[in-house]
């Protein structure tokens, strides 16, 4: 175990019961450096997760307290939270692509909508992973996978003009992102500007799934082969080439311009309250 | 003591405000709307908060992320959207947090009639989610004063349990009209008989004790308790895993916490006529049992040895009141008979069981008492269309 | 009076019979009686039809069901049609604006109300026929007090007071030695 490791993780889940070659604990580290780099401790963070490789992989690990909601509903779960919790605790999620941009999606607009006060992980392995390898709804055109035997034929959400992030950045997320894990200090930097901004941060990071997109689409387990195709396929925005599927870096950045969900709740019920008060009606 | 004529709507709130609710996720659907708005002026006057979900899934998802939090909290709907509370459900269940929800229920299946009165939720109410494993607590009110007091309770047990409580009211419960009195001091409240729990927080490390204590504050998130709680199987530290042992721990817990400790809540029933043995049972509850009583007072008057035995607390079923050698009347909104069902199963094996279910609209005094004379007369009853079909 | 009285009060919505029932029964609260009232309706807000049904009583209810009631207040026709029969020792109260075809074979007295006309006649408009109907059931219900229902009607109906005490004090008086 390393210094940060120590410092903010459970030694109970290091390491973790991820199969051999998994790309996910380049983004846990990432989220980890980052929130070393803000000088946060372990009691400033609450931690939640969802289920999937990526929510059962975090879930337990973070020192702190830690929850894990049912499948895409930990957005509504947290909103909950945020509004019992005092705003200078931070809540993270780590969640995976099929509970943010499929089961979740709706409870997620509505986290954006509102602007809650949460900084969204989104950990993508192309698909649903856990149970084996079926595809999802970032999963590239023509990909292989359990339930795509000829290859992925329908539409995604991050093709053809189409951008689950531009859906977001309309419903009112003020902070998105979007790396590979292979990104490293460039991811770090996302993720804190995206723990930084009050309101809701998402920052989606495609990471490598050698047992299953590997397997299936590549022909290989082999790590390095899966590695290397995410990372030519990804390239920084305003360098993309013609066969780029992920244009990395800061997508849109509205951090702190609008009213915070919990905080604005809180100040209109204040309101009332004294409104009433005032009145002599309580 | 103040005394209104308001809607059961109004009760439910000024009862969940009493035992210390602050925070109510609503979303609009007859007949629990009311409630929702009545919630919406109330809440932010009391320094709580009141907010729509997106849909009824996280109404409920909010509210449990509001007590993970610390907040007492409440949601409400009608039949189509407790069915989408079942993801939450089990997920509060699991983790063992208290919360109260209201159906108030209306005719159905699906849609229905908004504003028609049913109880199509009797066993969605036992089984709101899947999975098995468990036990819930269910409270069943008949007036808006009751609802009132059925509120406070629920978060009493709700609290106690670390679970959530539903409160199955019906359409005429909570839209009717009914002189109520709401208590203002503590006092007041007591003599009511209302009782509260206050929310303590869990300072683990022990989380979830493979017993089945109760009276152990739930997990609280927030305190740097180290608190974990998740979908999974937990550990007794709130770890997530696959071992069958442990599930069998959390399993024992959450069915025999409530089981192990019905005498907090059996006392909740009510029997009219039923000192002297009837010859005749009728088994109710809701708004149903009014009409019931009044059928049993007018029985009694012309000599029938008829008795009324309502349930306040559904869930867990109250085996106990059906041990007698004698004849029971299930009385149902409904006309596929679900009481009727578990009343059969707990009832004595020579007890005659009969059902009378009616749909959309309560039974009338006086079709009661044409079954309860043929039922003692041992006659097989009349099938006036399908209001009247035999179980 | 008798232990239980029953009010059914039928007609469409946006008639206020809601607010009819809810005066009468908190009237009957402000002098000490039980009371229970139930209220049925489709989705629309408007349009869709109503029911109240109001118990009252000195002692606690058992059911709410307006089974036999002493006064059924129809609005509409289809209201007429279907609780008519209910009626037995009562009294119909019917609004001829709306109840244009009256079945004479009923053994109960039936009166008919014009307050949707009367209020056209002094107000202008149709919105008062609510509070004259008040009126008329104040005149001819001999279990609440007069002042009290009037009371209730200020208390619940927060706009227009000069206007439907006016209002009511019309309706009181409507049917003079008819009743």
């Amino acid at each position: 175990m390393d210094y940060l490791s120590k410092k903010y993780l459970r030694p109970r889940k290091i390491p973790s019961s991820a199969c051999s070659g998994c790309g996910l604990g380049m983004n846990h580290k990432a989220v980890i450096q980052a929130v070393y780099e803000l000088g946060l401790e372990v009691d400033d963070i609450v931690w939640g997760t969802s289920i999937g490789c990526a929510g059962r992989q975090t879930f337990g690990t973070w020192k702190g307290d830690g929850f894990a909601g049912t499948h895409g509903r930990v957005y509504a779960i947290a909103r909950g939270l945020r509004l019992a919790l005092p705003p200078e605790k931070k809540i993270i999620l780590t969640v995976g692509d099929g509970d943010a941009f499929g089961i979740g999606l709706l409870h997620l607009i509505h986290a954006a909508r509102s602007n809650a006060d949460l900084t969204i992980i989104v950990n993508d392995n192309l698909g649903y992973m856990s149970t084996g390898g079926q595809y999802g709804w970032t999963t590239p055109h023509g990909t292989k996978s359990d339930s795509s035997p000829y290859g992925m034929y329908e539409h995604n959400m991050v093709s053809d003009g189409m951008d689950v992030l531009g859906v977001l950045k309309n419903a009112g997320a003020t902070f998105l992102a979007r790396h590979v894990s292979m990104d490293g200090p460039r991811a770090v930097e996302s993720i804190k500007k995206g723990i930084a901004n009050r309101g809701l941060s998402l920052i989606h990071i495609v990471y490598p799934c050698p047992t299953n997109v590997g397997s299936r689409e590549l022909g290989t387990r082999d790590a390095v082969t899966i590695y290397n195709w995410i990372k030519n396929q990804a390239a920084p925005i305003g360098q993309e080439r013609s066969d780029t599927l992920w244009a990395t870096g800061v997508y849109h950045d509205a951090s702190n311009s609008r009213p915070e969900f919990s905080e604005s709740i809180h100040q209109h019920v204040g309101r009332i309250r004294r409104q009433r008060l005032y009145e002599n009606k309580i | 003591m103040k005394r209104y004529l308001e809607t059961g709507n109004f009760a439910v709130t000024e009862g969940a405000i009493l035992a210390g609710c602050r925070f109510f996720a609503g979303y609009p659907i007859t007949p629990a709307t009311e409630l929702a708005e009545a919630m919406s002026y109330r809440m932010p006057q009391v320094d709580g908060i009141y907010i729509q979900g997106e849909d009824e899934c996280a109404a409920l998802h909010l509210c449990i992320g509001a007590a993970l939090g610390g907040y007492k909290a409440m949601t409400a709907t009608s039949g189509p959207g407790y069915i989408l509370y079942a993801d939450p459900y089990g997920w509060a269940i699991g983790c063992e947090i208290p919360v109260v929800i209201l159906n108030s229920g209306r005719v159905g299946p699906v849609s229905g009639i908004t504003g028609a009165p049913g109880q199509g939720e009797f066993y969605l109410t036992r089984y709101p989610t899947q999975g098995g494993n468990f036990e819930t607590i269910v409270l069943a009110p008949n007036s808006a004063q009751e609802a009132m007091a059925m509120t406070v309770e629920a978060f009493y047990l709700a609290e106690r349990f670390r679970t959530p409580v539903t409160i199955l009211a019906d359409q005429l419960v909570t839209d009717g009209f009914e002189d109520i009195s709401v208590p203002e001091n503590e006092e007041e409240m007591k003599a009511m008989g209302f009782r509260t729990w206050p929310r303590g927080i869990n300072r683990g490390p022990v989380f979830y004790p493979p017993t089945d204590e109760i009276d152990i504050p739930p997990v609280v998130l927030g305190h740097n308790t180290g608190a974990l709680c998740s979908d999974w199987t937990p550990t007794e530290e709130g770890y997530d895993t696959e071992e069958v042992v442990a599930h069998h721990k959390h399993a024992y817990r959450l069915i025999f916490k409530i089981r192990n400790h019905k005498d907090l809540f059996n006392h909740l029933y009510e029997k009219t006529f039923m000192d002297d043995d009837p010859d005749l049972v009728v088994v109710s509850y809701g708004t149903p049992s009014r009409v019931v009583n009044t059928a049993v007072k007018k029985a009694r008057q012309e000599g029938l040895k008829v008795g009324a035995l309502r349930l306040i607390h559904l869930w867990p079923f109250p085996d106990e009141h059906f041990k007698k050698k004698t004849k029971y009347l299930s009385v149902e909104l409904n006309w596929d008979g679900q009481l009727v069902r578990e009343v059969r199963r707990a009832a004595h094996k020579d007890a005659e069981v009969h059902f009378v279910g009616s749909c959309g609209d309560l039974p009338a005094v006086a079709e009661l008492l044409e079954v309860f004379e043929k039922l003692l007369k041992g006659q097989p009853l009349a099938r006036k269309g399908w209001e009247l079909e035999e179980w | 009076m008798k232990t239980r009285s029953e009010i059914l009060a039928s007609g469409f919505g946006g008639q206020g019979v809601v607010r009819l029932g809810q005066v009468l029964g908190e009237a009957a609260v402000k002098q000490g009686y039980r009371v229970t009232m139930l209220k049925s309706h489709g989705t629309e807000m408007r349009g869709g039809y109503v029911r109240s049904q109001v118990v009252i009583s000195k002692e606690p209810i058992d059911s709410p069901m307006v089974e036999f009631p002493d006064l059924f207040v129809a609005l509409s026709l289809a209201a007429y049609r279907a609780f008519k029969h209910l009626v037995k020792e009562g009294r119909i109260l019917y609004d001829p604006a709306f109840v244009v075809e009256i079945d004479q074979g009923l053994g109960c007295i039936q009166t008919p109300v014009p307050a949707k006309n009367v209020s056209v006649e002094n107000f202008g408009r149709p919105v008062f026929a609510n509070t004259i109907m008040l009126g008329v059931i104040a005149d001819v219900m001999k279990t609440l007090d007069p002042e009290i229902i009037l009371q209730s009607i200020l208390q619940i109906i927060p706009k227009y007071h000069e206007e439907n005490k006016k209002a009511f004090e019309i309706g009181y008086a409507l049917l003079g030695n008819n009743r």
